[in-house]
């Protein structure tokens, strides 16, 4: 489904992913974990688009495509989300609106109708259960006045709504509580099947507690150092980074 | 559907009439509102506990001065709309425990000038705006809210748009006299430059002589938001949809506490953003 090959970007004159390999197959699950400022939530922009980050090497094909030709909204429509880390406000757009919008637009790019004005009030209500989320919500402007809770669980929701075929979480559970956590974590778990993958990017191990990891893999100054199981999270959150950088230091 | 649409479909000349009442529609939400439409020189008075709802609107380039006049424990509702490209003055005259909710859309090439007393305690004012100017026009707005009197409660929000090469203006000004002791007030000017040609200039400005008081100021100009316009792609909209839409949601956000009236009054700065 994704295949990078020795990605490198960076901001301005600053490299900082220096040659990230990494693939992804049809129902798996892999986190990005590493220290601050190794990169993680860099490679997640880069996968999205965001022209804030120049490739300046390297490859990613995505569902049999080149990934780095498209523009930022058809890699959305091929299926490719991105879950913020800070969910961004939109003031007078409200989000049945604004999800009606996004809906429609990847149903055109498959080539399929709208939805029916029904079809959609059906569809946002099926889903917005998937994290519960409040109904008013989403008569409101998007992420304005919400809780970081509430930001955090909408872009779940909006996952939800849009079934990617990949997901790219950028520390989702940052600044949950337990519940809030427990709520999007799960909600992340029902959306998962065989045909689609998730990365989430995380900086703790307890998430991972209910989004079982296929593959844990470690990003430090803009390489992946070590790969392995779901145990490995839990060796990171008891031992710390130190091991594996001093061991790639050598 | 346009405002004139929509007031004209409830039996009301949008051509203008003789005042007092011009007309009269009823929103969808059952409340009653009387309609002006091209008004001359006019004054609307409310008499103590009087309600009034009245919405307003400008379409010629007249010279205009209306003045609003709040007796105690009335409540007044307007909504001003201002096609056309004249200069538009209006007077709000506040008594004690008064409430003024005043929203205004400027979309003609207009000056519009509001001047709010409050004269009696724990009276309250409230003005929300939008400015949308395209082309070569030249807007302007002025806001000026007197606290003459203690315990009064004012809050202003004036956004602005500007496109093409026009220019637009707010010069804001929040008063408060020595007796005028724990006044709460509020003025925000926001405003959007689209391209390098356009311009907006805000002035707000404070002149307080009470010292027991809470007042804030804020006026920003900026470009549109990028991080937004990323955040919308990234959900499948194109760059020129989500440009749209958060210009387009910067000023729906004055009018939709409007309700129904408030969609109308959407669709009518839907189609001037379009001709940026």
């Amino acid at each position: 489904m994704l295949t990078v090959k020795n990605l490198h970007a960076s901001v301005g004159d600053k490299e900082i992913l220096k040659g990230i390999n990494f693939e992804v197959k049809p129902g798996e699950v892999h986190a990005i974990m590493g220290p601050n400022g190794s990169g993680k939530s860099t490679f997640a922009s880069v996968l999205a688009g965001n022209d804030k980050f120049t490739v300046t090497e390297g490859s990613v094909e995505f569902m049999g495509q080149n990934l780095l030709e498209m523009s930022i909204e058809d890699r959305a429509r091929m299926g490719l989300f991105l879950g913020f880390q800070y969910p961004v406000e939109i003031p007078g757009v409200t989000m049945a609106n604004f999800m009606k919008m996004a809906v429609n637009e990847q149903r055109k790019f498959r080539g399929e109708e709208p939805l029916s004005a029904g079809e959609f009030l059906r569809l946002m209500r099926e889903k917005s259960k998937v994290v519960e989320l409040d109904s008013k919500l989403t008569s409101r402007a998007v992420n304005e006045g919400f809780s970081g809770g509430e930001k955090k669980k909408n872009e779940i929701f909006q996952m939800a709504m849009l079934n990617p075929a990949l997901a790219v979480l950028d520390e989702t559970d940052s600044g949950l509580d337990i519940d809030a956590l427990r709520i999007v974590a799960t909600g992340v778990t029902k959306l998962h099947t065989p045909e689609n993958a998730t990365i989430v990017i995380t900086h703790y191990q307890r998430l991972l507690d209910y989004i079982v990891p296929d593959y844990v893999h470690v990003l430090y100054n803009g390489r992946i150092i070590y790969s392995g199981d779901k145990s490995l999270a839990l060796k990171l959150e008891k031992e710390g980074y130190d091991w594996l950088i001093n061991e790639h230091k050598e | 559907m346009g405002l004139l649409d929509y007031i004209q479909e409830q039996g009301v000349n949008t051509e203008g009439g003789t005042l007092p009442a011009m007309g009269e529609v009823v929103l969808a939400e059952g409340a009653k509102s009387e309609v002006w439409v091209n008004p001359t020189d006019s004054d609307c008075v409310l008499g103590e506990q009087m309600q009034r709802s009245l919405i307003v609107v400008h379409r010629n380039n007249d010279t205009v001065r209306l003045n609003f006049d709040l007796a105690q424990n009335s409540v007044l509702k307007v909504v001003q709309v201002i096609l056309g490209g004249g200069f538009v003055e209006c007077k709000v005259n506040q008594q004690a425990d008064s409430r003024c909710e005043f929203t205004t859309i400027v979309l003609g090439d207009a000056i519009a000038d509001y001047t709010v007393d409050l004269n009696g305690r724990n009276a309250s004012n409230q003005l929300r705006g939008a400015f949308i100017a395209g082309g070569e026009e030249r807007q302007r707005m002025g806001v000026r809210v007197n606290h003459m009197s203690a315990d009064c409660q004012s809050d202003s929000l004036i956004k602005g748009i500007a496109g093409g090469k026009a220019f637009g203006e707010f010069n804001g000004m929040v008063y408060v006299a020595q007796d005028a002791q724990r006044t709460d007030a509020r003025q925000t000017s926001r405003n959007i430059e689209i391209g390098r040609e356009a311009h907006i200039v805000t002035k707000p400005q404070l002149e307080i002589y009470a010292d027991d008081v809470k007042c804030s100021h804020g006026a920003t100009v900026g470009q549109l938001d990028g991080d937004a316009i990323l955040y919308m792609r990234q959900r499948g909209l194109s760059e020129a949809h989500a440009k749209r839409l958060q210009i387009d949601g910067f000023v729906r956000d004055i009018v939709l506490p409007l309700g129904s009236l408030g969609e109308v009054l959407a669709e009518e700065m839907t189609a001037k953003l379009e001709l940026l």
